[in-house]
Parts: structure tokens; sequence; C-alpha cells
């Protein structure tokens, strides 16, 4: 017999009481909500040791992201414009499309990445970002990232957020809370362990 | 009396400031839990929810793990089923020799801990990298995690500076932690690229999607799988939830108990193999199915491996994760190790004050100190109790089922200068290291009141 | 109402004038109070050490002495938890319906919830920071434990608030265990120790003159840790203090 068949049996057999599959509804009726969900989401942010800033209309995203990491010299993007305000401006300030390495160890260097996020968590600063590249590795390896948000797409938190969200046809999506993080030594808090040191959220 | 825990934790309490920082840093994350569970009104609720579904998918693994490897298939992904240590570690194997691999990069699992992965594929000839920060720090020092979540919580920094001048070639002396983290930072990141295949555990595998979830602050897991394009995701069974509703309650529960963050950095979900890659998922028994049988102590199957418990154990944060001798620590540890083999790890049955913090901790409420209970009444008949608190024991019994017995040793206890036969009776002396002995009163309440003398 | 007052074994032997406190205290609430003779241990200790089964007998004859009775009630938050929640599983063993469970009290509970007095004669001018011990309040309830996001309530500190002149605090970790645990404090003796003595440094940073508790044994370990470094506190049991003056 196969260890899948022998598992199953001994599950089976073992299985005393089956218990009934609660339901979550009033856990979800009662979940925390925030009257100021944009304010909510950006004091989240700065805990989370990033930050996010509300582009207002009229305001240049690409002067945003300059002036934020005037230092970034290789900068990828997959977006051609960020619809701000109703309006979309043009994304000029990227240098490459992340699908243009044949290797995603190529990206290493990266100094920023700029890609979408669909939701916004206000309870935790959690950004999704489903994958809508072929190198992910964008995501994690680039030193900075700009998440680029709707914040009509702000939701309180997570019983809404998994609600809202999908994998793609790449099949693989992250919620990102603020830069990557550690504390492995002496519970030091240190960011930029293995992916992005600094991470901003525009919410557009 | 004493046990193997008992004397190893009389070790580590020898160094004093060592002590004093391991229970003060843990007791700051469990203080960090505290404000985190305080923000949500709901919290309470959340636990019993989580409970809940835990009670629910425990129950129907066989359904639920179905149901994942359909859709798991459905999904391109291959799927493998590992009745116990020796099949997982193997399968691991047989997919990295099929692939040529012999650079493989992993990030933290305890279930790899469990099952002695990286001893196996080192023996055959692959090398495996830890890409957690903690964890690397001890596959470099040769030593094994100290705790589930902060697996080098008891290594100073200037070990760890020594380590890296060596390993990577820091500055001798800087032993500043973001020095040293961004050192590692650099040094892995080649790791990384030059893996030919990653492996991740998983915090939670979901049945109506066949994905995978992994969580972590580092982006370790994410800078594994987004390099080589295999990957593989191990999981033991129980970490099957039935579908994303049920996750949402969980993300809100693990960060907030286990370290105090609102949510992990990273809550990665990996649902299909990257595009020309190859996804291979094992689900792992090892044990799982047989704890389904044994009502007592069944809900160990809830837990998240959040830490939580060992954070509040006032036990464990003053005798350190290797006073233990399960590789799982804490409140948890001890009852896992006596499901594991409790002829073998039953020393750890005497590391609990039974003040039952961690039930109250607990995410999913596992009944932590009602299981650690229950497993001192089973040590007799594992014939592994200690001796001499069956002879303590046994005194008591007879002469508490004799009244004339105990009011006798009632009257003549304060002629002993110090405790009388029934509890200084063997081994109490060891009470004599930390306190003083009680003083015994002149008369009892008992003759007291027979004198007439309580009014 | 005819209440039994069940006097665990080291009260007995050790803190007779516990014993005392709590019938005067009772009595001086209008509680018609007995003491049935022949008491001696609940069988706690052997049945945290794993010997649950060498409380059976014990159990048996506790049950026997106590259930002519309307209440039990006893100064002793632990033993009397342990009654409450393990006799029944114990008798069930031995075919006999448990008849104390259900109506045994801890003396602060049993006042705190039923007799519910608006004030007491007690006066007590001096600073005490409370002793949360474990099974009182993780087992009984008489406090809110610091784990749970529920509302801070604290039956012992209601309770001493109806005493003239008393100052109360709380230690930092309110709640955190003292490290008695019985025969914990002599098989785990080290770190049993360790707890003791934090949390006495606890108490002391308060300020407090005093720790006080429902539980004897808690502060029969710490007492053994003050009188063996020489410490500036001192431990008094709660009923003492709400008896003051009786």
């Amino acid at each position: 017999m196969s260890s899948r068949e022998d598992i199953l049996q001994s599950i089976r057999r073992n299985t005393q009481v089956r218990y009934e599959r609660p339901d979550l509804s009033s856990l979800e009726k009662e979940a925390v909500t925030y009257p100021d969900k944009v304010r909510q989401f950006c004091e989240m942010m700065k805990l989370m040791g990033g930050r996010a800033i509300v582009v207002e209309k009229g305001d240049d995203v690409n002067e945003i992201v300059r002036r934020q990491y005037p230092d970034a010299r290789r900068i990828a993007s997959n977006l051609k414009a960020v619809v701000c305000g109703g309006k979309e401006q043009p994304l000029t300030c990227a240098t490459f499309h992340p699908d243009d390495v044949e290797n995603p160890g190529e990206l290493d260097g990266t100094d920023l990445a700029i890609v979408d996020g669909q939701v916004g968590v206000c309870e935790n600063g959690a950004v999704w970002v489903r994958q809508d590249v072929e190198q992910r590795a964008v995501y994690f390896i680039s030193e900075a990232l700009v998440l680029v948000l709707d914040r009509k797409n702000l939701v309180n938190n997570m019983h809404e957020a998994y609600k809202r969200i999908d994998t793609g046809e790449y099949g693989y999506g992250v919620f990102i809370s603020g830069p990557s993080k550690t504390a492995d030594i002496e519970q030091a808090l240190v960011m930029g362990a293995h992916g992005a040191r600094d991470v901003t959220v525009l919410l557009v | 009396m004493s046990t193997k825990h008992s004397k190893n934790a009389e070790k580590f309490l020898q160094n004093k400031e060592m002590v004093k920082w391991h229970d003060q840093t843990l007791w700051m994350v469990r203080a960090k839990r505290d404000n985190m569970s305080r923000e949500l009104p709901e919290w309470e609720h959340l636990r019993d929810m989580a409970s809940a579904i835990k009670m629910y998918s425990n129950s129907h693994l066989d359904l639920l793990l179905q149901e994942f490897e359909r859709n798991a298939h459905a999904n391109g992904a291959h799927v493998y089923w590992a009745k116990d240590a020796d099949e997982y570690c193997s399968i691991v194997y047989n997919i990295l020799h099929a692939h040529s691999v012999k650079r493989f990069i992993k990030s933290k699992s305890m279930l790899a801990e469990e099952c002695g992965l990286n001893e196996y594929l080192e023996e055959k000839g692959v090398e495996v990298v830890e890409s957690d920060l903690g964890e690397r720090i001890l596959q470099l020092m040769h030593k094994k995690p100290s705790h589930i979540v902060m697996p080098a919580i008891h290594i100073k920094k200037e070990e760890i500076g020594e380590l890296f001048v060596k390993e990577m070639g820091t500055e001798p002396g800087n032993n500043d932690q973001t020095y040293l983290t961004h050192a590692a930072r650099r040094n892995l990141r080649r790791k990384f690229i030059e893996a030919e295949a990653a492996m991740t555990g998983a915090n939670f595998a979901v049945a109506s999607t066949g994905e995978c979830v992994v969580c972590t602050n580092e982006g370790n897991a994410d800078m594994g799988t987004s390099q080589p394009k295999l990957q593989i995701t191990a999981f033991g069974m129980e970490k099957i939830v039935p579908d994303r509703e049920s996750l949402g309650v969980f993300t809100r529960l693990l960060a907030r108990s286990g370290t105090g963050q609102p949510i992990t950095t990273y809550t990665s979900h990996y649902r299909k193999p990257r595009k020309g890659g190859e996804l291979h998922i094992i689900i792992v028994d090892n044990g799982r199915s047989r704890i389904l049988a044994d009502k007592d102590h069944v809900m160990t199957l809830n837990c998240l491996r959040c830490g939580a418990c060992m954070n509040t154990c006032p036990v464990y944060r003053r005798s350190g994760g290797y006073s233990y001798t399960y590789f799982i620590p804490g409140p948890i540890g001890i009852n896992l190790g006596m499901l594991k083999a409790s002829l073998h790890y039953f020393d750890n049955v005497s590391a609990c004050s039974l003040c039952y913090s961690c039930q109250n901790v607990c995410p999913v409420k596992v009944d932590l100190a009602d299981q650690i209970y229950r497993w001192r009444q089973k040590l007799d008949g594992l014939s592994v109790a200690s001796s001499s608190k069956k002879i303590i024991s046994g005194g008591m019994k007879t002469l508490m089922e004799h009244p004339h017995l105990f009011n006798f040793a009632l009257r003549n206890a304060s002629l002993v200068n110090g405790l009388p036969g029934w509890m200084v009776y063997n081994g109490l002396n060891d009470w004599g290291k930390e306190h003083d002995m009680p003083k015994f009163a002149k008369e009892s309440f008992n003759e007291m009141w027979k004198k007439n003398k309580v009014k | 109402m005819k209440v039994g007052l069940f006097i665990p074994c080291y009260i007995n032997a050790v803190y007779p004038q516990v014993g005392v406190a709590s019938y005067k205290l009772l009595k001086s609430l209008g509680v018609d109070v007995d003491y049935p003779l022949d008491q001696t241990c609940c069988g706690q200790p052997m049945a945290n050490a794993g010997f649950e089964d060498e409380a059976h007998e014990l159990a048996k004859r506790f049950d026997r002495l106590f259930e002519q009775y309307d209440y039990v009630v006893g100064p002793s938050a632990s033993c009397v938890v342990f009654v409450r929640d393990h006799y029944g599983n114990l008798l069930a063993k031995e075919s006999h319906r448990c008849a104390t469970e259900e109506k045994i009290y801890d003396i602060c509970e049993f006042i705190h919830d039923v007799v519910k007095p608006v004030s007491l004669q007690a006066s007590f001018p001096h600073k005490v920071s409370i002793q949360n011990s474990c099974h009182g309040v993780r087992l009984m309830h008489l406090s809110s434990p610091s784990e749970l996001n529920i509302p801070y309530y604290n039956k012992l500190r209601d309770l001493l608030s109806l005493v003239k002149g008393i100052e109360v605090v709380e230690p930092e970790r309110p709640d955190e265990c003292c490290g008695f645990g019985g025969m914990f404090a002599v098989e785990e003796h080290a770190v049993s120790g360790q707890m003791g003595r934090d949390k006495v440094q606890r108490h002391m940073d308060t300020g407090a003159e005093y720790i006080v508790g429902a539980d004897s044994s808690c502060l029969m370990h710490q007492n053994g840790i003050i009188s063996r470094e020489h410490l500036p506190i001192k431990t008094i049991h709660i009923v003492e203090i709400l008896a003051s003056g009786l």
C-alpha cells in the first residue's frame, strides 16, 4: 500500500470526534474597523518600519520617488503609468523592466523597484502584492521597494483582505508589511535582513 | 530528586547575567504580545475561532488533505506523502538528486529539525544553507535552536561577531547588530543566487486552493524561492486549514502572539510553480495521525508554533531552551516530546510549576498545562516516575489518610526544629538550598480548635 | 446557611493563625461556621507530583466530611480549586458522586461573591503588594489574568479596599508565578528559587511592607526566601488583614 493510503487510513482510524466547522461571520462583523483608514494605514506603516505617502491630486509621482530615493540608479518597474486622482501620470523614473533580465540573480543590485499593490490592510500595514511579473524576485531582492496602492483599496482587517485577494495567473501573492527585518542577534531590531531595506507605499 | 531538565536548569542559572537577560528579553516579547492583543477588542473571540477551526480541520484531515492534494495537482504541483521522518528525508533527497542539486537553500522549518533533514542531506553530499539569520548563525556554530521562533536567542553578539570574522570576513571587534546583519545579508545573497533548489516549510496549507502559506520577517523564504526554479515545500499535516477565510483568523493571531507584531513582514502564498519551474509539496505524518486517537493530547495538533508559550513560561525563561531534552522546548515541547517518545523525553515533565499562563497566551487554546498535569499522572505507569517523589507522596498518603497520625504529627511538629518527618522525608532537603524551612506553629489549628481556643 | 471550614494541612501545621482569622472573619459576617475534625489534606501535592491515584481516599474522606454543609470554605485558592476541578473525576473512578465540588469556595471568593459585605471593621495602616497566585487567578478567576484581553478586576483588591488605612499595590508582572508549585519547588529547586527571588524583588520594588495573598503556599515559599536572604518585607494572608481588629 502506498504511504498516501497508509496515512489516510491511519487518519480515519484514529479520528475520534468530528468537530463542526465554526461560523466566522460574527467574528468578522465584530472585527476592528477604523473611521479614518488612510490615517490608520499611515500610522501602521510607520510602526512597521516603512512609510506611506498620500499622493494628492497634482503631485508628481516621479518627483516623489526621486525625492524619497535620490541615490537610486537602477530602478525596476513594470508600471508604465500611475493613475492618481483619476489622472494617468506616466512613470518615467524607472530605468528597466524586471522581466528584461534572463536570470533573477541579475536583479541583484537593483536600487529600487516600483510595483503595484492591490489591497492595503489598516490593522497591520500589510499590502497584498499579486505577482504580475515573471521575476517575482524583484519584490525581494531590490534594496528599496515602492508599492503603489489605490487608497480606495484599503480594508480594515485581514478578514476583509482575504475576501479581496487573488494569486492571479502566476499563482503567487504576498502580503508585505514594511521592510525586511530581523531581531535574531540579541533581539535588536535591524531592517534589511534579506529583502528590501526600505518600503514606501504611495497611496494614490 | 532531580531530572535532566532540573540539572541542566541549575547549570543555566549559574550565569546570573545571562539568566536575567534571557528572562527579561523574552518577557519583553510577552509584553509586546499583550499590547498587540489589547489593540483588538475581539481578541478572545479570535482565539476561540482559531481553536475551533483547528478542531474542525484536525478532525477532518482525511478530507481536507485530499482536497488540498486535488487542488495542488490542478495548480501544477507535485504532491508526496511521507509516513515518517525517513520517508520525508528521502523524498527531499530524491527530488534534489533527480535534478542534480548540490547547492540547496532552506528557510526555517521546525519539521526539518524534527526529521533531521540537514544531517541526512549533508551525509549524501548536498550542501544545505539555512537562510534565516538565526538558523544560519547556529548552523555555522554547529548548534541547535533554543527557541522555535527566536532560534539564536541564547547566543551573544560577541560570539556572533567572532563567528562572522571567520565566516564572512567582518572586522574583528565590530559586534554591532546592524553591521553583522548586513554582513550576513551580503554573504547569503550569493548563496540565494547560486542555489539550485529552495525549500520552505509552511505555516498553513490551504485545502480549498492547494496553496502553502509561509510567514517570515526576513523575506528569506521568498528570496530562496524566487531564485532557483525548483521549490520544495513540506508541512506536517496539521498545518492544513480549510480555506482563505480561516487564514484571515490565523494571520491575525500568529505574529501578534509570537513576536508581538501585527503581522509578519512577509505572508507569502505559493500556489503554482514558477513559469518553467517545479513545485514539490510533501505532506508529512511522522506520528501525527497517531495523536488523533489520544483524546488527552490531541489538542497539541492545534499548535501554530508561534512560541508564545515559551515566552510566557517562567520556567523556560529561567532555564533556557537547552535545558529541555526535546528539540522543541517550553510547554508545547514538553508535550510534543512526550507524544514522540515518552520514555525518552519524560525528564521535561518536571519543567512546569502548573501556573497555567501558557494556556492563556496560546492563540489556539492548546490545554498545555492540563496536558502536563496528565503526563505526570502517567509517569508512574511508564515506570519513570521519580522514586523520591513517589516515596513522599506515598508517605503523605499514609499520613493523611489517618487523621490520628496526622494529628500526632501536628502535635509534635513544633518540637522538631524545622520540618517534621513527613515533610523532610527524603529529597526535601533540596528545599533548603533556596529557602529557609517554614517554622511550625507551637499549636496547630486542630489543637487550638479542640482546646476551644478558636473563637 | 451552614459553612464547613476547610483548613488545608500546611495551614493547620504552619499557619494556624490563618485558620483562626478565617473563622473569626466568617463569624463576624454572620456566617454559621463549623470546623469538622479529622481534616487532613486535599491530595493536591500528590496529584501535582503525578500521583493522583494516591488522592482517591483523601478525596472520599474529604467529601464525606463536608457533604452535610451548604458551603465548604477554605483559605487557600489552590487547594480549593483542586477539589473543584479534580474531585469529580477522581471520585468518579471510585464510583462516588462528588458532593463538594460545586459548593466549595475559596474564602475570598466566598466573601466577595456570596456574602458581599459592604463594609468591614478591619484596619491595616500599611502598604501591601498583592500576590496574585496562579491557581487563584487562572483557575479560580479571583482576578483578571494578565494574558487575557478582558476588563480588569481583582476580588482581593476589592476586599482590601474595605480595610481602613491600607494602601494596595500590585507588582510589575502582576501574576507571574512565584515558583512554588508543590514538589516543583523541590524537584526544580534552582528554577523555583530563582522565580521566588524574582517575585519577592518585584514585590519589594513596589515599596510595600507586606506581600498579601490568598494562598499560604505561595507565601510560605516566598517567606522561605525572605528569611534566607534577610529581605525587608513580610508576608501575610489576606484573611489576617480582613480579620484585623476582630
